[in-house]
C-alpha cells in the first residue's frame, strides 16, 4: 500500500513537472509581445493575438466551416487583404462574440464575417468532449506550435506565429453525393432561446467598432439546410446586414464528389480554394481594402505565403 | 426530411483522433486506450485478466475492420478446432498402438498419420482462402483480364472494391504456424479456446506483428500478470524510444521520399540517390520504431514478443540481414517453408545424388536454391500482390544466391590477398556494400511500377551531378536545413544506441541504474525532444502505416 | 564424435568448434549450411532427421548436435 502511495506521487510529480517544462518550451516558441500583454493562456486560446497589432483587415468568425473554408493566405496572395479565422469546433455564440471582444482590442478589422450556422447552434447542446479537448489541447499546446523551434534566433519582428491563419489545411477526399433539399420558404428554422440577444451584441461591436459586418454561410451540404437560409435572410433584413449564402452562390460550383473531407460536411484544401477566391473577389469589390503585398510593413506575409505555398 | 442536420457536431471517437490514420502512433491508443486498458486489467481478478486483453483486443479490430472480425474469429475457431480433432486423432492413435502387434505398428501409426495431414491440409486451405481472397483475387483477376484482352476474349473477371481485415498477413501465418506445430507435436494442442483466441488476436501484434509463435506468448498472454510499477515505466520508455523514430525521423523522410518517388524525373541522380536512401531508412525507423511500440505494450502485460529487428544494418551480407530485419518473418519462411521444402523425400535424393558430383558446397546448394526460390517468392508474395513485391522477392533470391555462389571464390581471393576476414575495416566494408544492396532492394519495394524502379535507378548512376548541393535542390525537396539537421543527429543517435547494443551493452539495464534525478533527466529530453522536433501536426501530412497494409 | 568435427571443419573452417556454443544464433551457420551438415549426417550416421528438431537449441553447439544424433539413432 505504502508502495503504491510512492509511485502514484512519483507519478503525478513526473506529470506535474513534464506540464511545467511543456508551457515553459511553448512560452518560448510563442510571440513575447502577445504572452506579455495577454497571458500565457490567452495568447493560445485566441490565435489571432500572435499576429502583430493592428494588422489585419478581416476576420472570418464562426465554426469549423469556417476553419475549413476560408484560407486567409490565399486571399493575401491574389489581393493582398490581411485576414484571420477566428473559429472553434462547434463553437457557440457567446463564445463567438467573446471571440471578436478579443481580437478587437489587438486588430482594427474593417470587415467582420460571421459564420451564419453559429446561430442555430444550442448552446447547451455542444457536446461535452469538445471542452475537454480544448482544455487538454490548452495544456499541451506545444504540438500546435513545436514546428516555431525553426525560427528560433531570427529576429523578434520576423517571427511567423500562424502560417495558416487560423485555416486548417486538410487535403484528404471523402467522396459524397449531395443530398437534395427541399425548398420551401415558409418554413424557417427556430434559433435557440438567448441566441438572438448574443447576435446583437456582434451587431452593436461592429457598429461602435465602424466595422462592416457580413453574415455568411460557407458551404456545408450537410448541416445547411433551407430552413436555416430562409430564417438568416430574414434575420439580415431585420438589422441590416449583408448575407452572402455560398450554399446558393451561382458562380461557386462546389464539387461534393472531390472537394470534402468528411462526406459533405467540410470542404477540404481544393474547395476552400474556390471559397477564398470568391471571398477575395467580394472584398475586392467592396473597395474598402488596401493591397498590401508590396507594403513593407507586411513582408513577413509573402515570407509566410511561401511557406504555405510549400505545404 | 432532415432535420436533424449535424450542424458540424462529431462524434466523440472523431474528435479524439482529429482524423488522424489509425495506428499504434495515434494519440488516442498511446494515451487513452493503453493506459485505460492497464487500469481496467489492473482492477480485474487475476483470473479475468486474459479476457480484459480479448475484449480490449476486439474492440481495437472492430474499430479498424468493423465486420471483418468475422474472419479474424473463423481462423481463431478453425485453428482451435482442428487442433482439438488432432489432439482426439492422438489419443486414437496410443489407444491403438497398445492394442496392436508390434508389427502392425507402423502400418497403424501411418493410418492415424494420413488422418492428421488430411485436418492440418482442410485448415491450411480454409485460412490461405481468406488471405488470397483478400489481398490477391483483385492481383490475379486483372492481370487475367489482360491476358484475356490480349487473346481476344470477351470476358473479364470482375474486381472487387473490398478493404482486407486489418492484419490478416500477420495474424494468418501465426495461425499457420500453431496447426502446423500442433500436427508436427511441438506444443499440444490447446483445450482453452480463449488461450488461442488472445494469441492470435493480442491488440499489439494484431496490426503488425510479429508474428509470434505460440510457445512463446500464449502462455504468459494468459497468465494475466499484473501491471506494476516498473513493469508499465519499463514499456512507456521503450514506445518513447519508438515515437523518436517515427516522428522525428520517419515522418521527417516521409515528405522528401514522397517528392522523389513521384516526381523523380525533375530531379537530379543525387536527389534521388538521397530519395532512395531515405525510404530504407524511414522504412526501417518506421517499422522498428512501431515494433518499439509493440513490444513496449507488451511489456507492460508482462509478455514478452519476441523481437523483430536485431540491428539489421550491421549485417555481413543479405542473408544475415534477413535475419535481422523483420526477424519473425524470416523465421517463419525457415521453418515451415525452407527445412521443409530442401528437406522433402524428393529434395533429399536430390541433394545426395548432386553432392557426389559437385562435392559439399555445391551440392546442397541445389536443393536449398529450390527452397530459397520458394521462400523469396512467397515472401515477395506476402508484402503484397504486384509484380514490384516479385520482383523484390526476387532480387533477394538472386542476392542471397550469388552470395552463396561465389563464397568459396571470395574467400580464395582473400587468402590470396592476405586480407583477413575478420578485420574490422573488412567488416565495415562487407556492411557498405550489404546496406547499397538493400536500398536497391526497398527501391522496388517503394516504387510504383517497375518501370519507374528502373527509371530512377539509372538516373542515380547517369544524372549525377555535384551542382545539386550547390543549386539548393536539395532544399527543394520539402525539407529546409534545420530538417537535414535534426535528420542527421537523430540518425547518429539512433545509429550509436544500435552500435552499442551490437557491443552488448544493455542501455536500458543501464537506465534503470542510474538515480532517478538522471533518469529524470534523460526522459525530459527525450520527450522534448520529440514534440518539439517531430514532424506532425501543422505543415505535416499525417503519415499512413506502412506495414499495417501488408 | 569426432566424425561429426571433421565433418564441420570441412563445411566451415572459421570456427572452433570445441568451445563455441552458439554456432546458430551467432550465424557461424547459415541455413544452406544447416542443409548440408544435415546431408552429412544423414548419410554418415545412418539416421533420419525430421523438419520439426531443427531449431537452433539443437545445433548451437557440437554437443547438442551430438545428442540429437544420438536420440534420433534411438528411435
Amino acid at each position: 500500500m505504502k508502495n503504491i502511495l510512492i509511485n502514484l506521487l512519483k507519478s503525478i510529480l513526473f506529470l506535474v513537472l513534464l506540464i511545467i517544462i511543456l508551457e515553459l518550451i511553448t512560452i518560448m516558441l510563442l510571440p513575447k509581445y502577445s504572452i506579455k500583454k495577454y497571458g500565457f493562456q490567452n495568447t493560445v486560446k485566441y490565435e489571432i493575438l500572435q499576429e502583430k497589432p493592428d494588422t489585419i483587415d478581416v476576420i472570418y468568425l464562426g465554426d469549423s466551416l469556417v476553419y475549413s473554408s476560408i484560407s486567409p493566405m490565399e486571399i493575401w496572395n491574389q489581393y493582398g487583404y490581411t485576414g484571420f479565422d477566428c473559429a472553434k469546433a462547434a463553437e457557440s455564440i457567446a463564445n463567438t462574440r467573446k471571440h471578436l471582444e478579443v481580437a478587437i482590442k489587438h486588430e482594427h478589422p474593417k470587415v467582420v464575417f460571421f459564420e451564419a450556422n453559429v446561430l442555430y447552434r444550442d448552446p447547451n447542446k455542444r457536446p461535452w468532449y469538445y471542452r475537454l479537448k480544448s482544455e487538454v489541447f490548452s495544456v499541451f499546446a506545444i504540438t500546435k506550435y513545436h514546428d516555431n523551434w525553426k525560427q528560433i534566433g531570427i529576429k523578434k519582428s520576423k517571427i511567423i506565429s500562424n502560417v495558416n491563419k487560423g485555416y486548417v489545411y486538410m487535403t484528404k477526399l471523402s467522396k459524397y453525393k449531395p443530398i437534395r433539399k427541399i425548398n420551401n420558404p415558409k418554413r424557417l428554422r427556430p434559433i435557440p432561446e438567448g441566441n438572438i440577444e448574443e447576435l446583437k451584441k456582434i451587431v452593436k461591436i461592429c457598429k461602435d467598432n465602424n466595422i462592416k459586418l457580413v453574415l455568411i454561410n460557407n458551404p456545408s451540404n450537410k448541416s445547411w439546410i433551407y430552413s436555416k437560409h430562409y430564417a438568416t435572410k430574414k434575420i439580415a433584413k431585420e438589422y441590416n446586414l449583408e448575407y452572402i449564402d455560398l450554399n446558393l452562390a451561382d458562380d461557386l460550383k462546389i464539387d461534393w464528389t472531390r472537394e470534402t473531407k468528411d462526406k459533405g460536411d467540410h470542404l477540404n484544401h481544393s474547395g476552400a480554394k474556390k471559397v477564398s477566391a470568391y471571398i477575395g473577389e467580394y472584398l475586392f469589390s467592396l473597395g474598402l481594402l488596401e493591397d498590401h503585398r508590396n507594403d513593407n510593413k507586411y513582408q513577413e506575409w509573402n515570407r509566410a505565403y511561401k511557406y504555405y505555398s510549400e505545404n | 426530411m432532415i432535420l436533424s442536420s449535424s450542424s458540424t457536431t462529431k462524434g466523440l471517437f472523431d474528435v479524439l483522433t482529429g482524423g488522424e490514420p489509425l495506428s499504434y502512433f495515434n494519440r488516442i491508443y498511446l494515451f487513452l486506450f493503453l493506459p485505460l486498458v492497464v487500469l481496467i486489467y489492473n482492477l480485474t481478478p487475476k483470473r479475468f485478466r486474459p479476457v480484459i486483453l480479448i475484449i480490449a483486443s476486439f474492440i481495437c479490430f472492430f474499430m479498424m475492420s468493423n465486420k471483418l472480425i468475422v474472419f479474424l474469429i473463423l481462423s481463431i475457431l478453425s485453428i482451435y478446432l482442428s487442433g482439438r480433432l488432432m489432439n482426439k486423432v492422438d489419443d486414437k492413435t496410443e489407444k491403438a498402438l497398445k492394442k496392436c502387434k508390434k508389427t502392425e505398428k507402423k502400418v497403424v501409426k501411418e493410418k492415424y498419420k494420413k488422418k492428421k495431414k488430411i485436418i492440418l491440409v482442410l485448415t491450411i486451405l480454409i485460412n490461405v482462402a481468406f488471405l488470397f481472397y483478400f489481398k490477391y483475387l483483385n492481383f490475379f483477376a486483372g492481370n487475367a483480364n489482360i491476358i484475356l484482352k490480349w487473346l481476344n476474349i470477351k470476358y473479364s473477371f470482375q474486381i472487387l472494391h473490398h478493404l482486407a481485415p486489418i492484419g490478416i498477413s500477420f495474424y494468418t501465418l501465426e495461425a499457420l504456424s500453431y496447426i502446423i506445430d500442433v500436427y508436427n507435436s511441438k506444443i499440444k494442442a490447446e483445450t482453452n479456446l480463449l488461450k488461442v483466441t488472445l494469441f492470435l488476436s493480442f491488440f499489439p501484434q494484431i496490426m503488425e506483428g510479429p508474428i509470434a509463435r505460440y510457445s512463446d506468448t500464449a502462455e504468459s498472454l494468459y497468465s494475466g500478470i499484473k501491471v506494476t510499477y516498473k513493469s508499465f515505466c519499463f514499456g512507456y520508455q521503450r514506445i518513447l524510444y519508438g515515437l523518436f523514430k517515427k516522428l522525428v525521423i520517419a515522418n521527417r523522410l516521409n515528405i522528401l521520399v514522397k517528392i522523389i518517388f513521384n516526381e523523380y524525373m525533375n530531379y537530379s541522380g543525387l536527389s534521388v540517390a538521397l530519395g532512395v536512401i531515405g525510404y530504407t531508412i524511414m522504412l526501417y525507423m518506421e517499422f522498428s520504431g512501431t515494433m518499439d511500440i509493440v513490444l513496449g505494450s507488451g511489456e507492460m502485460f508482462g509478455v514478452k514478443i519476441p523481437e523483430n529487428f536485431r540491428q539489421p544494418f550491421f549485417s555481413k551480407n543479405i542473408s544475415e540481414f534477413w535475419t535481422r530485419w523483420h526477424i519473425s518473418l524470416g523465421l517463419w519462411f525457415k521453418d515451415y517453408i525452407f527445412y521443409p521444402v530442401s528437406l522433402s523425400k524428393p529434395m533429399k535424393n536430390l541433394t545426395v545424388k548432386a553432392r557426389k558430383k559437385l562435392g559439399n558446397h555445391f551440392g546442397p546448394l541445389i536443393s536449398g536454391t529450390v527452397a530459397l526460390f520458394t521462400v523469396w517468392f512467397l515472401n515477395g508474395l506476402w508484402h503484397g500482390a504486384g509484380w514490384t513485391y516479385l520482383f523484390f522477392g526476387m532480387y533477394h533470391f538472386f542476392m542471397i544466391l550469388m552470395g552463396n555462389i561465389f563464397e568459396p571464390l571470395i574467400i580464395k581471393i582473400c587468402q590470396k590477398l592476405h586480407i583477413d576476414r575478420k578485420k574490422k575495416f573488412y567488416r565495415v566494408f562487407q556492411s557498405v556494400k550489404m546496406t547499397i544492396l538493400v536500398f536497391i532492394g526497398e527501391l522496388f519495394f517503394r516504387a510504383p511500377t517497375m518501370k519507374n524502379a528502373f527509371e530512377m535507378l539509372s538516373r542515380i548512376f547517369t544524372k549525377i551531378s555535384f551542382k545539386t548541393v550547390k543549386n539548393g535542390e536539395l532544399l527543394s525537396l520539402g525539407l529546409d536545413i534545420h530538417d537535414y539537421i535534426v535528420l542527421i543527429l537523430a540518425i547518429i543517435f539512433i545509429f550509436v544506441i544500435g552500435l552499442l547494443k551490437e557491443k552488448g551493452k544493455n542501455i536500458r539495464e543501464d537506465i534503470s541504474n542510474k538515480d532517478i534525478f538522471t533518469r529524470w533527466i534523460l526522459y525530459y529530453a527525450l520527450i522534448v525532444i520529440i514534440i518539439v522536433f517531430g514532424a506532425y501536426g501543422i505543415g505535416y501530412e499525417p503519415v499512413e502505416p506502412i506495414y499495417a497494409d501488408f | 564424435m569426432d566424425r561429426l568435427k571433421e565433418i564441420l571443419e570441412e563445411l566451415q573452417p572459421e570456427v572452433d568448434y570445441e568451445t563455441c556454443e552458439n554456432l546458430v544464433d551467432g550465424r557461424y551457420l547459415d541455413s544452406l549450411t544447416i542443409l548440408s551438415l544435415i546431408s552429412e549426417i544423414e548419410d554418415e550416421f545412418d539416421v533420419e532427421i525430421p523438419t520439426v528438431e531443427i531449431i537452433p537449441a539443437n545445433f548451437n553447439s557440437v554437443k547438442n548436435i551430438w545428442t540429437l544424433i544420438e536420440k534420433m539413432r534411438e528411435d
